[in-house]
C-alpha cells in the first residue's frame, strides 16, 4: 500500500495543561487537529482572543517590508538566500525582546517621510507651474496693489494671437508677452477696473485662462521678489528636503541590523497565535478539554511519549477510522518515487478506498517525457542545473521534489535522446536505435504499444480494484474480459490465427453477459453489448498515444532548423560565428523550454486522461498536520 | 527563378500555407490570453510568471506550421539544395500534406487562446491551481499534435522523383 495508515486519536486532559499540549503537538506536527465533537459529551468550544497578536503582526510586517529596501538584492542572491534558523530555545528568548520602540520609530520614519514626499511633490508642481512665467520682470506682490486697475496674468492659445493683438490695439487695453510656448502665449495685461465685465467677456471668448500665483508661493515672496526669485527659492527648499529625506533613510538604514530579530519575532508570534486559535477546535468544561484528530498510525506512539510529561492528567485514545469518515490521505512511497506524487497530487489525491497511483503511473511518466523531448543536450542541460540547484540554494518541501523530478526527467531524456534523438540536434548514430525522421512508421508503431501496454495494464489494475470491493463477477469476467479481448485482438488482426479470434470472443462474451448488473435478461444483454461499444474508446485512447512521435519529432526538426540557420549565418563575413553562436544558443534554449513544457503538460495529461481514467478516482483530502508555521525563518 | 517548375510553385504555396494558418491560429490565441493575462495583472503584478506560461501555450500550433514549412522547403530543395523540378501532381501533394497541421492549428489554436485566456481568470483567484488550466489546453493542442504528425507523416510518404 501508498498510502500511510492513518488513525483518530483523541485526547482528555485537565484543563490546566492545555497550552502546554498545544505547544508540544505544534512543536512536533504530527496531528492535523479536527473540530472536537462537543456534543456527545456536553463540552463547549470558544474562540479564543487572538486580536492583540494580530495587530502586533501586522505592525510587524509592515515594519519589515519597511527594512526589506536594504535587502541585498540581485537574482542570483536571491535565489540562494538561505533563510535564518531558529532553534527552541532562541524561540523563548525572542519573546522577551521589544520590538515596540523599533516599530514605534520605523512608522515615525515612514510617515516623515511620507510627508517630505509629498510636500516635495508640491513644490515641483509649483516651480512647473512658474516656469514658463519666469521672464515676468514684476515682484509678485505689486500684481494685487492697485485700486483702479485690474493686472493678470495668464494664457493664451497661440492661434488667438492676432485677434488679441487687434484688440489691444483698438482697446484701453496694455499687454506684455512673457513667454511663447509651443502652443500657448504667456502674457500680463492690464485694463481698468471699471470695464472689468466687459474685458472678461471679450478674453474669455478668445479662450484666455487666467493663472493665480498660490498662495503658498505670495507667502514665500518677499517685497521685491519676482517670479525667478521665488522659484530659486522653491528650489532650495525642495533640495532642503531632500537632504531631509536622505538623513531618513539613513536613520532606517541602521535600523535594517534589528532586521532579523523581527523576522524571527514576528515567526514566533505567528504561531503563537496560530496555537492560542487552534483551541477553538477543541471541547472545553472549566476543568478538562477534549480534543481530536488525525495522526499516522506510526507515529501515535511517538505522539505518547512525547505527551508523557502530562500523562498524569490525560488520557489518550486511538482508533481505526469508522467507514464512514474520510481520513486525510499521505501518500507513502520509496524516497526516489516521491517526486512523482507531485504528478497524482497534481490530479488530486485518492478517495477512500483507491490506492495511490503513483508506483503504476511512475515509470511511464518517466518514459513519456523522455520520448517527448528526446534531446540528450537538453535533457543533460536540465538534469545537471537541476542537480546544481539542489546543491547549492538547498531548497526545501515542494520545490526541492519539483527539481528532484527535473533531475529524473533529465536523466530519462538523455537516455531516450541518444537513443532516438541527438544531442543539441546533432545525431550520434553509433548510439542511436532508431531514427525517427527516417523510420517515423516505427516510431509511430513504438508509441501506440505503449499505449496500448499501458491501456491494457489500467485495466487490470481496475479489476484489481474490483475484486478488493468484493465485485467478483463483473471483475473477473467483464473487466477480464476486457483484458483478454484487447490484445487478442490485435492478435488476431496482425496474424489472423482463428485461435486468437475465439480468444476474443470469449472476451467479448464475458464483457456482453457480466458488464451490466441488471437482472433482467434482456436489459443485461442490451446493456452489455452497448459497453462492448467501449471499444472505440480503447482504440481513441492508444491512437492519443501519437503525440509522443509528433512531440519527439518537433523536438529533432526544430534543433535541425536552428542548426540549419546557424549554417547559412555562419556564411556572413565578419560577424557570422558571432551571429551563428547567438541564434546556436538562444534557439536551443527557447527549443529545450517549450520541448520540455510540452512534454511535461502532454504525458501528464496521458496519465490522467487515458490512465487514470481507467482505474483511479479523486476526492481525498490531504493531510495537514497542525505544525509550525514560518514566513521569514526556519525552525530548527 | 530560372527552371522554376508550377509543381514547386505549388508545393511552396503549401508550405507557406502550413506557416500562414498555423501563425495565424497562435496569433489569435496568444492575444486572447495575453489580454485576459493583462487585465489580471492590472490588479496584481506579481503573476507575471505564471500568467506567462498560459499566454505562450497557443504558441505551439505557429511553431508546428513554420517546421511543416520548414521541412517542405528542405524537402524541395530550396534550403541547401538545388530546388527540385516537380511535376504537379507532386506538387499537389505536398500541398496537400501541408493543410492538416494548418487548418487544425488555425482552428486549435484560436480554441486553445480562449481556454487560456479562461484559465488566466482562473489562475487569479487560484494561484495554486495553475496546472489544471495548463492541462485543459494541452487537450485543444492535441488536435494541433495530430495534425502535425499527419503532415510530418505524409511528407516523409511523398517521393521526389
Amino acid at each position: 500500500m501508498a498510502i500511510a495508515e492513518v488513525q483518530k486519536v483523541q485526547i482528555l486532559a485537565h484543563a490546566g495543561v492545555k497550552m502546554k499540549v498545544l505547544s508540544t503537538l505544534q512543536d512536533e506536527g504530527l496531528v492535523q487537529l479536527e473540530r472536537a465533537n462537543c456534543e456527545e459529551l456536553d463540552l463547549e468550544s470558544s474562540l479564543p482572543e487572538v486580536s492583540h497578536l494580530e495587530h502586533r503582526l501586522y505592525r510587524l510586517s509592515y515594519a519589515l517590508g519597511y527594512l526589506s529596501r536594504w535587502e541585498e538584492r540581485g537574482f542570483a542572491k536571491k535565489l540562494f538566500a538561505q533563510k535564518p534558523q531558529i532553534n527552541r530555545q532562541k524561540r523563548e528568548e525572542i519573546l522577551d525582546f521589544d520590538c515596540l520602540p523599533i516599530l514605534d520609530k520605523i512608522e515615525k520614519l515612514e510617515a516623515e517621510e511620507n510627508e517630505l514626499l509629498s510636500e516635495i511633490k508640491f513644490l515641483e508642481k509649483e516651480e512647473e507651474f512658474l516656469s514658463p512665467l519666469e521672464g515676468l520682470e514684476l515682484p509678485l506682490k505689486s500684481l494685487k496693489l492697485n485700486d483702479s486697475t485690474e493686472i493678470l496674468l495668464g494664457s493664451l492659445p497661440l492661434s488667438q494671437e492676432e485677434a488679441f493683438k487687434e484688440l489691444a490695439e483698438k482697446e484701453a487695453i496694455w499687454f506684455e508677452v512673457i513667454n511663447r510656448g509651443k502652443r500657448t502665449l504667456y502674457i500680463f495685461l492690464i485694463y481698468y477696473k471699471r470695464e472689468k465685465d466687459y474685458f472678461e467677456q471679450i478674453l474669455k471668448d478668445l479662450n484666455f485662462i487666467q493663472l493665480y500665483f498660490t498662495e503658498n508661493m505670495l507667502n514665500m515672496a518677499d517685497e521685491n521678489d519676482k517670479v525667478r526669485n521665488i522659484m530659486e527659492k522653491i528650489q532650495g527648499e525642495i533640495e532642503e528636503k531632500g537632504k531631509r529625506l536622505e538623513k531618513l533613510e539613513r536613520e532606517g538604514q541602521n535600523l535594517f541590523a534589528h532586521r532579523e530579530k523581527l523576522m524571527l519575532l514576528h515567526d514566533v508570534l505567528l504561531n503563537e497565535k496560530e496555537k492560542i486559535f487552534s483551541s477553538s477546535l477543541l471541547g472545553e468544561t472549566e476543568s478538562v478539554f477534549f480534543m481530536e484528530g488525525w495522526i499516522r498510525s506510526s507515529n501515535a506512539e511517538k505522539l505518547k511519549s512525547k505527551l508523557r510529561p502530562y500523562s498524569d492528567e490525560m488520557e489518550i485514545y486511538s482508533r481505526d477510522p469508522l467507514p464512514e469518515e474520510e481520513p486525510p490521505v499521505i501518500l507513502e512511497n520509496p524516497k526516489s518515487w516521491k517526486p512523482f506524487e507531485l504528478v497524482t497530487k497534481l490530479y488530486g489525491l485518492p478517495q477512500r478506498g483507491f490506492s495511490d497511483p503513483t508506483l503504476p503511473m511512475a515509470p511511464f511518466f518517466f518514459l513519456f517525457v523522455g520520448l517527448c523531448v528526446s534531446e540528450a543536450g537538453y535533457g543533460l542541460l536540465v538534469g545537471l542545473l537541476s542537480l546544481l540547484f539542489i546543491k547549492f540554494a538547498k531548497p526545501k518541501g515542494a520545490l526541492l521534489q519539483f527539481l528532484k523530478l527535473f533531475t529524473l526527467l533529465g536523466i530519462s531524456t538523455t537516455i531516450l535522446g541518444a537513443l532516438i534523438g541527438g544531442w543539441f540536434g546533432f545525431p550520434i548514430r553509433s548510439l542511436m536505435v532508431l531514427d525517427p525522421l527516417q523510420d517515423p512508421v516505427s516510431f509511430l508503431i513504438l508509441a501506440l504499444a505503449l499505449g496500448f501496454v499501458q491501456v491494457w495494464f489500467g485495466t487490470f489494475l481496475n479489476m484489481i480494484n474490483g475484486i478488493k470491493k468484493k465485485l467478483y463477477l463483473e471483475s473477473i469476467f467483464a473487466r477480464g474480459g476486457w483484458l483478454l479481448l484487447l490484445p487478442s485482438l490485435v492478435v488476431y488482426l496482425i496474424t489472423k490465427q482463428s485461435i486468437w479470434g475465439i480468444l476474443s470472443l470469449v472476451g467479448a462474451a464475458g464483457i456482453i453477459f457480466f458488464a451490466s448488473p441488471s437482472r433482467n435478461l434482456f436489459a443485461r444483454f442490451f446493456g452489455g453489448l452497448y459497453s462492448l461499444y467501449g471499444i472505440s474508446r480503447y482504440l481513441a485512447d492508444v491512437l492519443s498515444y501519437s503525440r509522443l512521435l509528433a512531440l519527439g519529432l518537433a523536438t529533432s526538426v526544430i534543433a535541425m532548423v536552428v542548426n540549419t540557420i546557424c549554417q547559412t549565418v555562419l556564411g556572413i563575413p565578419w560577424v557570422g560565428w558571432l551571429l551563428a553562436a547567438l541564434i546556436f544558443i538562444g534557439g536551443h534554449l527557447f527549443n529545450l523550454c517549450i520541448s520540455f513544457l510540452g512534454g511535461f503538460v502532454h504525458s501528464m495529461r496521458l496519465q490522467f486522461v487515458e490512465f487514470f481514467s481507467k482505474f483511479y478516482e479523486s476526492g481525498g483530502k490531504p493531510f495537514r498536520p497542525f505544525e509550525l508555521e514560518s514566513k521569514f525563518v526556519e525552525f530548527v | 527563378m530560372e527552371g522554376a517548375t508550377l509543381g514547386l510553385a505549388i508545393a511552396t504555396f503549401g508550405g507557406a500555407l502550413a506557416v500562414l494558418l498555423g501563425g495565424m491560429g497562435s496569433a489569435i490565441g496568444v492575444g486572447l490570453a495575453g489580454q485576459a493575462s493583462s487585465g489580471v495583472m492590472s490588479e496584481d503584478p506579481g503573476k507575471f510568471g505564471m500568467l506567462l506560461l498560459l499566454v505562450s501555450l497557443p504558441g505551439t500550433q505557429g511553431i508546428y506550421g513554420f517546421l511543416s514549412g520548414f521541412l517542405v522547403m528542405l524537402k524541395v530543395g530550396l534550403i541547401g539544395g538545388t530546388p527540385a523540378s516537380l511535376t504537379t501532381v507532386t506538387g499537389l501533394l505536398l500541398l496537400a500534406a501541408c493543410l492538416p497541421v494548418g487548418f487544425t492549428g488555425l482552428v486549435s489554436g484560436i480554441h486553445q487562446g480562449k481556454v487560456c485566456a479562461s484559465g488566466v481568470y482562473m489562475v487569479a483567484k487560484q494561484p495554486k491551481d495553475l496546472m489544471k488550466p495548463v492541462i485543459m489546453a494541452a487537450l485543444v493542442e492535441t488536435y494541433a499534435v495530430l495534425g502535425l504528425l499527419i503532415t510530418i507523416l505524409l511528407l516523409n510518404g511523398i517521393t521526389l522523383k
